[in-house]
């Protein structure tokens, strides 16, 4: 935590739900985005509260976002100003270790040894430093491989409305990559459920990087700042865990990745206080400035000269909506957007990519190869044609379609399936190890399919498998 | 307004489509009806020429007819198949081209070669997609398939036969069990290897003894009597196809009537729900704007 220095210290003037005003000398106004603390205890009321001023009033007086609990809080209370924004401990002594968005560690493993510290609030590296380099970022997942293919340093974002499966997308993304990832991964837990974070640094102690012997966690640093949290932990906690991914990529130049789960609880988070900051409400409730904290955030996920980021977040998509300007805003910040699809989790196709939907800026003949780009926008095209075909399916029934049409049908029905694949992480689920197909063989078996030389197995040979040659060995055993 | 718009375009389309599946189950209810009149007019005649050639073949005469005559070797086969001229009618054209197909691979495996005659477009059509040849196909036999026109196509195969151009002669075609049950079976029509044999009449019960008396030959009267009977079982098929075709296509039609109906009340709910969505949605936000001016 910032060194306290005492001599610059107001009073507590005001206290709106997750917000507070504080009065200063108005010749020592402390800045924007300098942390304050207030630390009291009131008739055994403890309070030890980090606050962030948001905004100046005017007459001294300065008004701040809560980072904690304002519970207990009274009027007059002293309210210290830091000199600084919040800053978290960065560095290798943070791998390993779970953090709270003030770079406390909350393992219960003791304090956190570490020479540096950074403000959370830092600037986006400049327009020269970035890297263009794109180079294609393989996951083993066929879907994902085919049609929205990960960027090297690059952002993707998994699209989802309520229980379709992000958090379990994520959690194998993080499985496949970071397991066999050599450099450091950080995670940054938003506002997601605090249960979910427990088990993925319980499973992450257990995975092993590749042969190494050591576990991914040693290679990893996690931040949480999740649902019970007041919406001041949750609009900050996205920056706590960019940061420590930052110094990575700026001081020891190795490939980091970051995880978000959920960057939606940002936006949210900043809705819940963007009004009792006194900001007229915009589009659909939430706060004017949504474009613009987005943008601060997802400008410092980049990759420079120095080093890369490679991020996945997850993004819930209210009411299934996705013309909801909080993840419509995420959206142009994407290299790869995965959309899930509710009517895909209800056919028990997982993970429930919607392959019309989803898309990727590289997908394209310039960056994967002519081969690629043709299959999948072959298997788009079909997958295009039974879906305008379904109304007339649903009511005059498939045997009305032309033999052309037929066909289409009777090969999107497969793909649809193919699409699927048992997961690392959902093995005690489907009861199937999970598959790991390289990007060759997804293009093959996609080729082939497309071409027709799988069209006499059942289609439900085709659910959960991973290459074409494992969909004929499950029609043998199906057959039996 | 965009989920909006596009629920109610989409309810709109669906809606065109129901009233041509609504016309076309009516169309298909009068035409059905005048099928059926005919094909019960057809089954009392045909009933009874069988049930003369049954009396004949009890007769004990020594029945013989080129007709009759099985070939020993089975080399040139003719595959007849019966399917309608246009759609919407269910599972009609492609159950009998399937049966087709796998008849056509049946009758390949026994004779040196085959030739495919197809009547009606979706047969046609369906044939030329899996690129299968076809010797001649017709669309003239329309829902009221007319004798002198099959009789024309029966006298040539049966000519054919007679000549030994062709050594056998099989039928594809919808069989009309009941309104509620109509199935693709495919007969073989020569060698006519059994008289009546397709009827199911209670030929024990009959007299077992003859009634009549041959003039002027017995012989003659075949002669007569087994070439009527094959146009007549041909002109039989024909006749099942129609009303077979007729009755699946009301029952799909009104399947699919049915179908759109439900389709169009659950757009009509969607689209409901996001209008009324939309309303509240603006209206909360003009109201929010108001309290925060306020405020």
């Amino acid at each position: 935590m910032a060194t306290v220095t005492a001599h610059n210290v107001g009073k507590i003037t005001q206290v709106i739900g997750s917000t507070f005003d504080a009065k200063f000398p108005e010749d020592q106004l402390p800045n924007i985005y300098n942390a304050v603390k207030v630390s009291s205890d009131q008739k055994g009321v403890k309070i030890d509260l980090t606050g962030e001023i948001q905004q100046h009033l005017g007459g001294g007086r300065v008004r701040c976002v809560a980072l904690g609990s304002t519970d207990g809080m009274i009027r007059g209370l002293d309210c210290v100003d830091t000199g600084a924004p919040v800053s978290v401990p960065v560095g290798e002594n943070t791998l390993g270790r779970v953090f709270n968005l003030l770079g406390e560690p909350i393992d219960g493993r003791g304090p956190v040894e570490s020479a540096e510290k950074w403000p959370i609030h830092r600037e986006s590296p400049a327009l020269e430093d970035l890297s263009t380099k794109t180079e294609l970022f393989e996951t083993g997942i066929k879907v994902v491989d085919l049609l929205t293919p990960f960027v090297r340093g690059g952002k993707a974002g998994l699209f989802g409305g309520a229980g379709l499966g992000k958090t379990v997308i994520l959690t194998e993304l993080i499985a496949r990559i970071a397991s066999a990832h050599g450099g450091n991964s950080v995670f940054a837990g938003v506002g997601e459920r605090t249960r979910e974070g427990t088990d993925l640094w319980l499973e992450m102690q257990e995975a092993k990087i590749g042969d190494t012997g050591r576990s991914v966690i040693e290679q990893t640093c996690m931040v949480f700042g999740q649902m019970n949290e007041p919406p001041g932990a949750r609009l900050r906690v996205a920056l706590t865990g960019l940061t420590m991914a930052e110094y990575f990529r700026d001081t020891t130049g190795t490939d980091t990745l970051l995880f978000i789960d959920n960057i939606f609880r940002f936006s949210q988070a900043g809705s819940e206080v963007s009004a009792l900051l006194g900001r007229m409400p915009s589009a659909v409730g939430y706060q004017p400035t949504l474009g613009t904290e987005m943008g601060e955030l997802q400008e410092r996920i980049a990759s420079t000269s120095k080093g890369a980021i490679t991020s996945v977040q997850a993004v819930y998509v209210p009411a299934d909506d996705p013309t909801d300007p909080a993840p419509a805003t995420a959206f142009g910040q994407l290299d790869a957007f995965i959309y899930l699809e509710r009517s895909i989790t209800e056919k028990g196709i997982y993970p429930a990519m919607d392959p019309l939907a989803s898309n990727s800026r590289i997908l394209d003949p310039q960056y994967v190869g002519d081969r690629h780009y043709t299959i999948a926008r072959r298997v788009q095209t079909t997958l295009q044609r039974y879906q305008e075909l379904q109304d007339i399916i649903a009511i005059l029934g498939v045997d009305e379609l032309s033999e052309e049409d037929k066909m289409v049908v009777h090969r999107a029905r497969r793909l649809e399936r193919f699409l699927s694949q048992p997961f690392l992480v959902a093995e005690v689920f489907t009861g199937k190890p999970g598959e790991i197909t390289s990007l060759q063989d997804t293009i093959r078996s996609f080729e082939e399919i497309c071409d027709g030389k799988w069209d006499h197995l059942p289609e439900q040979a085709f659910m959960y498998v991973g290459a074409v040659e494992q969909a004929e060995e499950q029609a043998k055993k199906m057959q039996k | 307004m965009a989920k909006a718009r596009a629920l109610d375009k989409r309810r709109k389309s669906v809606r065109n489509i129901r009233k041509i599946t609504r016309t076309m189950e009516l169309i298909a209810t009068a035409r059905f009806k005048k099928a059926m009149d005919r094909a019960t007019a057809a089954t009392a005649y045909t009933a009874r020429i069988t049930q003369l050639v049954k009396d004949l073949a009890t007769t004990g005469l020594e029945v013989s007819h080129p007709l009759l005559e099985g070939r020993e070797q089975t080399k040139r086969s003719v595959l007849l198949v019966l399917t309608a001229n246009r759609g919407l009618c269910g599972g009609y054209n492609s159950a009998a081209l399937r049966l087709a197909i796998e008849k056509r691979q049946e009758l390949l495996e026994l004779s040196e070669s085959l030739q495919l005659y197809v009547s009606g477009k979706r047969g046609i059509n369906g044939f030329r997609f899996r690129k299968i040849e076809i010797a001649e196909s017709f669309t003239h036999f329309d829902d009221q398939p007319r004798f002198d026109e099959v009789e024309l196509l029966a006298n040539r195969y049966m000519n054919a036969y007679v000549t030994g151009q062709i050594d056998r002669l099989d039928v594809v075609h919808t069989q009309f069990i009941s309104t509620a049950r109509q199935q693709a079976v495919a007969e073989t029509l020569l060698p006519l290897d059994s008289l009546g044999g397709d009827d199911d009449g209670d030929s024990d019960n009959t007299a077992r003894e003859s009634m009549y008396e041959f003039l002027p030959s017995a012989e003659s009267i075949l002669q007569e009597v087994v070439p009527t009977s094959f146009k007549v079982k041909l002109f039989k098929c024909f006749l099942d196809a129609a009303v077979s075709e007729q009755i699946s296509r009301m029952v799909a039609m009104k399947s699919a009537t049915e179908n759109a109906d439900k389709m169009i009340k659950d757009l009509s709910m969607q689209y409901n729900r996001a209008r009324q969505g939309q309303i509240t949605g603006e209206l909360l936000e003009l109201m929010g704007g108001v309290e925060a001016l306020d405020g």
